[in-house]
């Protein structure tokens, strides 16, 4: 009887640990070896090749380069400070809890129909004035933007192509080497990259990466992560009924109900998303934009 | 039964043990983190937590941990600004790979690298760039914008708390 006591006891602190210690359980699960993400990172790591020899200014100068060809293509930034510093502030919101807080991060949004949202390396994202618009509170933009951070953090659009090779081994791209022949060639790769991230999109795989630590980079921030799924759906419905997609979240992003499929059992991690902040009134301040 | 009884007791403590051993270590793996005298965001703060700190978990509450520094600081800390592996740091090139390089060295470079960008909006080398592409002055200008635009530590916890997010959430059920 004694022993039984005992047991019981031991039983139902697990059981007490377990129901408090949810968002904690979730925090540990995501940083085990034999966890999803810690394989998919390391098979990241893999396809790894021609990012490594790139170091930060070099990525910041391909950054901004190809910043300039995404304002030129999608439009300038929406005129209303209040609106671009409220997004900074989510976006680094999340970014200091991504898997690569220590780089600088900047946020616009653009003035585009198009919905759309796009991370060019060593810290820019931009998103749509379409995209913002359909969104309900922060914690469906902190999703839009984690999503973008995870593509930065795992350096995605310099993986993307072969010929980001063009960079490994120049060293540190300096003004001398974006003039002349060398220029053609850095112009070229600027147009490459151009491509896949305006155009065809990432790897299916990426795209899910980013998902994944999207949902991640949220929760630990302390927004709803299920705001991500939420997103989803709403692109899928427009999806449905749009007819121009050219360059949209449609055209670059794998199927979304594959996404929204892998996302729901992800969410599983998170067993106390309800409790996480969503933030609607503010947005509604900020971000209703017209 | 009573046999069972120990067995299932015996295996119960275990996995008390080996829990308590999993959770030991954590290593802080966001900016900005403090460490608090309380479990509460408005409790004194007791030192700055940077990147890649260790430390060793005394005790849980709900979504703070109490840890102790190696330099012997205790406190609390918002969980959701540690993880159970130390942040992985910037590639680099060396034969370490992408995983191997040490946390400090990477904020060493970052924080070169941003102090260096701070003073300025589009860099030498993308203006250059943008020369032979003939990019046009609005674009050039609208980038720069972009790039000057900066948010202080100070200014995000502030939005933070003004949005009860995170460790900043007064209450843990019922969502804002």
């Amino acid at each position: 009887m004694r022993y039984l006591l005992i047991t019981v006891l031991i039983v139902t602190t697990l059981v007490a640990d377990t129901a408090s210690g949810n968002f904690m359980d979730a925090l540990q699960n995501l940083s085990k070896p034999d966890s999803k993400e810690s394989k998919l990172l390391s098979g990241a790591t893999q396809i790894l090749s021609s990012s490594r020899e790139i170091d930060y200014k070099t990525e910041r100068t391909i950054g901004e380069s190809l910043a300039l060809e995404g304002i030129q293509r999608f439009g300038i930034p929406v005129n209303n400070e209040s609106l671009q510093k409220y997004v900074n502030m989510v976006g680094n919101g999340v970014a200091s809890n991504s898997k690569r807080a220590k780089i600088p991060y900047q946020f616009a949004v653009l003035d585009s129909n198009v919905q759309n949202a796009f991370a060019v390396p060593g810290g820019i994202i931009f998103v749509s004035r379409a995209l913002v618009s359909i969104l309900s509170d922060e914690a469906e933009l902190a999703a839009v933007l984690a999503h973008e951070v995870g593509h930065i953090a795992a350096k995605h659009a310099l993986k993307s192509t072969q010929r980001a090779q063009f960079f490994e081994g120049v060293g540190t791209i300096t003004a001398a080497s974006v003039r002349g022949d060398k220029g053609k060639k850095f112009a070229s790769a600027i147009g490459d990259m151009q491509a896949v991230l305006f155009d065809k999109g990432l790897d299916k795989e990426m795209e899910f990466e980013a998902d994944l630590a999207a949902m991640e980079t949220a929760y630990r921030t302390g927004y709803d992560p299920s705001a991500l799924i939420r997103v989803l759906e709403k692109l899928q419905k427009l999806e449905a009924s749009s007819r121009d997609k050219k360059g949209s979240w449609f055209s670059t992003h794998p199927p979304l109900t594959e996404r929204i499929a892998r996302m729901r059992l992800e969410l599983k991690k998170y067993p106390d998303y309800a409790a996480m902040a969503g933030v609607q009134e503010r947005f509604i301040k900020y971000a209703k934009i017209k | 039964m009573r046999i069972s009884l120990n067995i299932v007791a015996g295996v119960a403590l275990l996995l008390v043990a080996t829990t308590a051993l999993a959770e030991e270590k954590r290593w802080v793996s966001s900016e900005g983190t403090t460490l608090k005298s309380e479990a509460s965001a408005t409790s004194e703060n007791v030192v700055d937590l940077i990147i890649g700190t260790e430390v060793t978990v005394v005790e849980s509450g709900g979504r703070w941990l109490k840890v102790i520094t190696s330099s012997g600081k205790e406190g609390w800390v918002y969980a959701g600004r540690v993880s159970e592996a130390p942040p992985v740091g910037e590639v680099s090139g060396s034969e370490a790979g992408l995983f191997g390089e040490s946390m400090q060295k990477s904020q060493i470079n970052t924080a070169k690298a941003d102090s260096a960008r701070s003073i300025r909006g589009l860099s030498p080398e993308t203006t250059e760039y943008a020369k032979s592409r003939g990019t046009t002055e609005l674009v050039k200008k609208s980038l720069d914008v972009v790039l000057l635009r900066k948010v202080s530590p100070k200014e995000l916890k502030v939005f933070l708390q003004d949005g009860k997010i995170g460790e900043y959430a007064q209450v843990q059920g019922g969502k804002k």
